[in-house]
């Protein structure tokens, strides 16, 4: 087995499918030498990458020398563009291109001065430069793929990839067209000289260069003149390979030359080889060696149409109307003027546009030359154009896909590999134009691409805009969090003095309440805690009082409760009398579950207060009071425990807080809600956690007094929310609700660990504290005027119904 | 000044539709020449008869459809279906029936498909098989070759039995032909094979010269040559004819060499009855075969492979109309799932 190094030593080629074999016409163009025409007085340059990579570097006005750069930029892609001679800019605007569209470009108009003046071209030889240098100088010339696609040439010369083989691709396989014939006839030593600068930059194992046999004398000039180059005789090869029309197609090229295909979406540099163009070769060296521009390149303008066809040396910008005019073009009816050759050019709208770096062939045919304009018939599913078609495509499926406007479909029979060599239409016995089809396809599945490509970037646009406002709000909440944790714990430093002093008070209460029990000696504690003085002392005494009356309710059947109305009558102060009243209020409570006899009374003590707040503290202390009475019955149902104790105690020091709260006037209070919240969360948290561990039984007790306990925080909290009316009160509000809820979800967990038995009180008690929760809420709302405040309590509402609907998820359960 | 402009490429073979169809028909000539001779001038009649029916039907379905009357007819399609169809019914058909089978096609099987380039079924061999499903008695009497003929079929009497101009009448014309037609070889040979006799016994009978039917071998080898022409003028593919006769002889092969008592050679298969006129003429129709050079190869076999199955194991003694719509319904799936590697892709995608 060869390597493909022999075999390209040896000569072999390889067999590329498909293709045709048009009439070649080449003889109407290569019988002259190369030639000039008479300048024109117009020159106009398309200046396309302007505004998208480069910048203009003239104005209107200025006056150019010949081979003065145009444009400056840096971009990747950018390629200069220079002034083909010397003259004025006299106008930069939108003008017709060179193209099938005729769309405008803007464009640089150059009148001759007629001077000559040029820029100093700077001459080098190569051993001098470096690689770097080299491509520079191939950059700023603006050299640019002459084969027809004008591809940048720095960067084919600068590849990624490791290049084994260069082709030097003399094919020129369209009819017609005889331009690079002509200049491997006339200047086969400058080619070589640009390929030893290719050879340079990419040190290529081998350089092959390809000429179709219906070219012999460009192929034994070219071969005549490798012997001069000592240092190219082992690397460069002269290959001859069979004329067949698309043989100069880069992938052809490389098929016929390697017999390796280029994979669909690849390009040659990745397979090791690179393919110039000789006309490229020819301006390389011109750029590098001579420090010329690419201003001028050679056009074969033929066609029947033309007197003096052959091949011409035109100045870049000259006007395709100019140039025909030299060689004496007479226009027919339906005239067709053809930039390229008749297989794969595209017909001029008009011809008044510039020949550009790509025009390789003006041809202006006759009538007889070129196929008449016939109706496109039936396809007959011949299947000719598959056997032509030199992509292995199946030409006529795209067809009826194209034409059906299936575009997707089209695309699988992979569409995109179609290279639009026009093969297909040229063997097509219905006249059918299957490239025009496949090239409105293709801009088709373009546009669908770009389209779908911008949904997505819309989309992603779209999602991004709704995470930065999700996380706008979760760091709103965060900083809002940050800021009560704050204000808590300044306020937390602030009123140490006084907690201490409370849990100081409330110690004691316990302890004597642990005293009594068992015993009836309820009667001395108010007595005792009566005799102090000082508004707050009377208001901690009527406390005091009522805890221990309830106490005594708890452990004796004597109704006490005469007493403890008559006890906080003396207290004139009017914080105090509310106080009172919320303490009668429990007292009547009690008594009431115990007997019915003191409704009346309680009715009695409730009227004289006149005070809305009052009022509503008396709201909250019959709610409580209610609760505790619940929970005494609930208690009668099972015996007391240990843990109830605990509960009652909960209960009583949030009792406590809310009335202390009262007085104070403003941060003291919250600050002391805050406490109180706290510890009664604490609290609630020990039961529910008591509650998991200990028996079912339990259980059932402590998460019913959790309830009651969270009820009661959160009504404490709205009470104490009435008198602050500021912004910061209603934060707090918002904050016990949360916590409520919190706490009714624990409760929640609380039931479903539970027995089925516990379930039921559970629930029952859940639920008529959430349905209190909100009541009381509800009513502490109504005097705030305000309107958030309004909005406080339909939301708490709210969530006491969603609480309440919780519940009966979890009953289900 | 402004030009006239056109999608590339700007130039095209002249190898037109109309000029495909044109050549298709007179590379068909030697064929009709050798069944002139064989079997007498009624193939002339029908053909005349078919090219008229067939061209005033595509011209008719064209004014409905508010098509160009002129590029229909012009492109020669009709022509070439119409002497498909008369040179493949018995040359002594009644005119009605060829004028049926004529309007079968280009109106049912051709043009209410969408016309030219759309129809799924060869609309001759449509025509031929709802010809021989609804007149199985006329369609199987073929003329009796002239070496065995008592007399031969002249132009006049071949006018006179197609148009039945004596006496109107099925019974008469059944006395009118008797003395001049036959079963075809294939026929023959099969029925001789289901009365139990041996292959080599059949082939003993006066239809038969020794190898094949006579007349047969002759008219084969025709079409064959018509075939060769058109494959040099490139207004074929070899691919379809090669899978088809490749087929026959394989199939007919294997099946001589186990049984040859009751196998037909490969010969018999190859030159009897349609084998060459399908294979070159009829299962070329571009329209309903596959498109793909693999997927012709493997329509042809389909073709193929199905002409011997019928002709040995099923009820008809030849096969190829049959073969032909069989193979027609599975050419869009075979264009669907052969396709040719594209270039730069790996096989397989």
């Amino acid at each position: 087995m060869l390597t493909l190094l022999e075999q390209i030593d040896k000569g072999t080629l390889w067999h590329s499918p498909g293709g045709v074999h048009p009439p070649q016409l080449k003889s109407l163009s290569n019988q002259t030498a190369s030639a000039r025409i008479a300048p024109a007085k117009q020159y106009r340059i398309p200046l396309p990458q302007v505004g998208d990579c480069a910048r203009l570097s003239v104005n209107v006005g200025d006056k150019v020398a010949q081979g003065q750069q145009l444009t400056e930029g840096e971009g990747f892609m950018y390629l200069p563009v220079h002034s083909p001679i010397s003259g004025i800019v006299s106008n930069i605007s939108l003008q017709h291109s060179n193209h099938a569209s005729g769309l405008p470009v803007l464009t640089c108009i150059i009148e001759s001065d007629g001077l000559n003046s040029q820029v100093d071209y700077q001459v080098s030889t190569l051993g001098e430069l470096t690689n770097q240098q080299i491509l520079d100088k191939t950059k700023q010339a603006g050299i640019a793929g002459l084969g027809g696609a004008t591809f940048p040439s720095h960067i084919k010369l600068n590849p990624a990839s490791e290049i084994d083989l260069v082709i030097i691709n003399g094919v020129e396989c369209e009819p017609y067209i005889t331009s690079d014939d002509v200049l491997m006839r006339e200047n086969a030593f400058e080619i070589f000289k640009g390929i030893q600068v290719i050879n340079q930059l990419l040190s290529p194992q081998r350089i092959v260069v390809a000429i179709e046999d219906n070219k012999p004398e460009a192929s034994s000039a070219m071969q005549q003149c490798l012997t001069q180059f000592d240092d190219l005789q082992s690397t460069v090869k002269i290959t001859v390979i069979p004329t067949k029309y698309p043989s100069g197609g880069e992938k052809q090229l490389i098929q016929i030359i390697t017999g390796r295909e280029v994979p669909t979406g690849s390009i040659p540099a990745q397979q090791g080889i690179v393919v110039h163009n000789v006309g490229t070769a020819y301006a390389i060296q011109d750029a590098v060696l001579h420090g010329k521009p690419l201003i001028e390149r050679l056009v074969t303008l033929t066609g029947e149409q033309v007197k003096q066809p052959g091949n011409y040396w035109l100045p870049i910008g000259t006007s395709v109307e100019h140039a025909l005019e030299q060689v004496g073009f007479t226009a027919m009816d339906n005239q067709k003027v053809i930039i390229g050759g008749p297989m794969m050019g595209y017909a001029l709208p008009e011809y008044n546009v510039p020949v550009l770096k790509g025009t390789n062939c003006i041809l202006a045919p006759s009538a007889n030359e070129i196929a008449p304009d016939v109706d496109e018939k039936a396809c007959i599913r011949c299947g000719e154009c598959a056997v032509a078609c030199p992509a292995l495509l199946l030409p006529q499926q795209l067809f009826w896909h194209a034409k059906a406007e299936e575009y997707d479909k089209a695309a699988s029979f992979n569409l995109k590999d179609c290279i639009e060599c026009g093969c297909c239409s040229f063997v097509c016995p219905s006249d059918i134009p299957l490239v025009e089809y496949y090239r409105i396809a293709k801009s088709a599945l373009k546009n669908e691409a770009e389209e779908k490509q911008q949904a997505e970037q819309a989309k992603i646009r779209f999602e991004a805009r709704l995470k930065r406002l999700e996380d706008e709000k979760l760091a709103r909440e965060e900083k809002s969090r940050l800021a009560a944790e704050k204000r808590k714990a300044s306020a937390n430093s602030a009123s140490n003095k006084s907690t201490v002093a409370e849990a100081m008070a409330r110690v004691a209460a316990k302890k004597k309440a642990a005293e009594q029990e068992g015993h009836s000696k309820t009667a001395e504690a108010p007595s005792e805690t009566g005799a102090s003085n000082g508004k707050s002392a009377a208001v901690k005494a009527a406390i005091e009082r009522a805890k221990a009356k309830k106490l005594a309710n708890k452990s004796s059947e004597t109704s006490d409760s005469t007493a403890a109305e008559e006890n906080p009558q003396p207290v004139n102060d009017k914080k105090a009398q509310i106080a009172a009243a919320v303490a009668r209020a429990k007292a009547k409570k009690l008594a009431a579950n115990q007997s019915t006899d003191n409704s009346a009374s309680v009715e009695e003590n409730t009227a004289p207060v006149d005070d809305k707040k009052a009022q509503i503290a008396a709201a909250v202390a019959r709610a409580k009071a209610k609760k505790l009475a619940k929970q005494n019955a609930d208690a009668g149902i099972y015996s007391t425990t240990d843990s109830e104790t605990v509960d009652s105690s909960t209960t009583e020091a949030a009792a406590e807080v809310s009335s202390n709260a009262e007085p104070v006037d403003d941060k003291k209070a919250k600050i002391a809600v805050a406490v109180a919240r706290a510890k009664a969360k604490k609290l609630a948290k020990q039961n529910a956690d008591d509650g998991i561990d200990s028996t079912t039984y339990t259980e059932t007790v402590n998460s019913e007094s959790v309830d009651s306990s969270t009820t009661d925080t959160a009504a404490i909290v709205s009470s104490t929310l009435e008198p602050v009316d500021d912004k910061k009160a209603k934060i707090a509000a918002a904050v016990a609700r949360a916590k409520a809820k919190k706490l009714a979800k624990q409760n929640a967990d609380a039931d479903i660990d539970s027995t089925t038995d516990s379930e039921t009180v559970d629930s029952e008690s859940v639920d008529s504290s959430t349905t209190d929760t909100a009541a009381l809420v509800s009513n502490t709302a109504e005097p705030v005027d305000d309107k958030k405040a309004r909005i406080a309590a339909a939301v708490a509402k709210a969530k006491a119904k969603k609480l309440a609907n919780q519940q009966k998820l979890s009953e289900k359960e | 000044m402004a030009f006239k402009i056109a999608s590339s490429p700007h130039v095209s073979t002249s190898l037109q539709t109309n000029k495909v169809m044109q050549r298709v028909a007179l590379c068909l000539i030697p064929g009709i020449l050798a069944q002139v001779y064989f079997f007498g001038m009624g193939t002339l009649v029908q053909i005349l008869i078919a090219v008229i029916t067939c061209l005033s039907a595509e011209a008719a379905i064209m004014k409905l459809r508010n098509k160009s009357i002129k590029n229909a007819l012009s492109d020669n399609s009709a022509l070439v279906t119409a002497v498909l169809i008369a040179v493949a019914i018995p040359p002594l058909t009644p005119w009605w029936m060829t004028v049926i089978g004529c309007f079968f096609a280009i109106v049912i099987v051709k043009h209410l498909y969408g016309g030219l380039g759309n129809n799924i079924f060869n609309p001759a061999m449509a025509a031929y098989v709802l010809l021989l499903v609804s007149f199985p008695l006329q369609m199987t009497n073929w003329v009796a070759p002239s070496e065995l003929a008592a007399n031969q079929v002249s132009i006049t009497a071949a006018f006179a039995h197609i148009f039945e101009l004596s006496t109107a009448g099925l019974d008469h014309f059944r006395i009118a032909v008797d003395g001049h037609t036959m079963a075809t070889p294939l026929d023959t040979f099969k029925t001789d094979l289901s009365m139990g006799m041996t292959s080599s016994e059949s082939l003993q009978r006066n239809v038969f010269d020794g190898m094949t039917g006579v007349g047969w071998f002759w008219v084969n080898l025709a079409y064959l040559a018509g075939g060769l022409i058109m494959l040099k003028l490139k207004v074929i593919r070899w691919h379809i004819s090669v899978g088809i006769l490749m087929a026959i002889f394989v199939c007919s092969g294997i099946g001589f060499l186990l049984n040859p008592d009751t196998h037909a050679s490969p010969m018999l298969h190859l030159f009897s009855g349609g084998t060459m006129l399908c294979a070159f003429f009829i299962a070329t129709d571009p329209v309903t075969a596959a498109t793909s050079t693999r997927g012709r190869l493997l329509f042809g076999a389909i073709i193929g492979v199905l002409i011997f199955v019928i002709r040995t194991y099923g009820g008809y003694p030849d096969a190829v109309a049959f073969a032909v719509l069989l193979a027609n319904m599975c050419a869009p799936f075979i264009d669907y799932y052969i396709r040719p590697r594209s270039y730069g892709h790996r096989a397989g995608n």
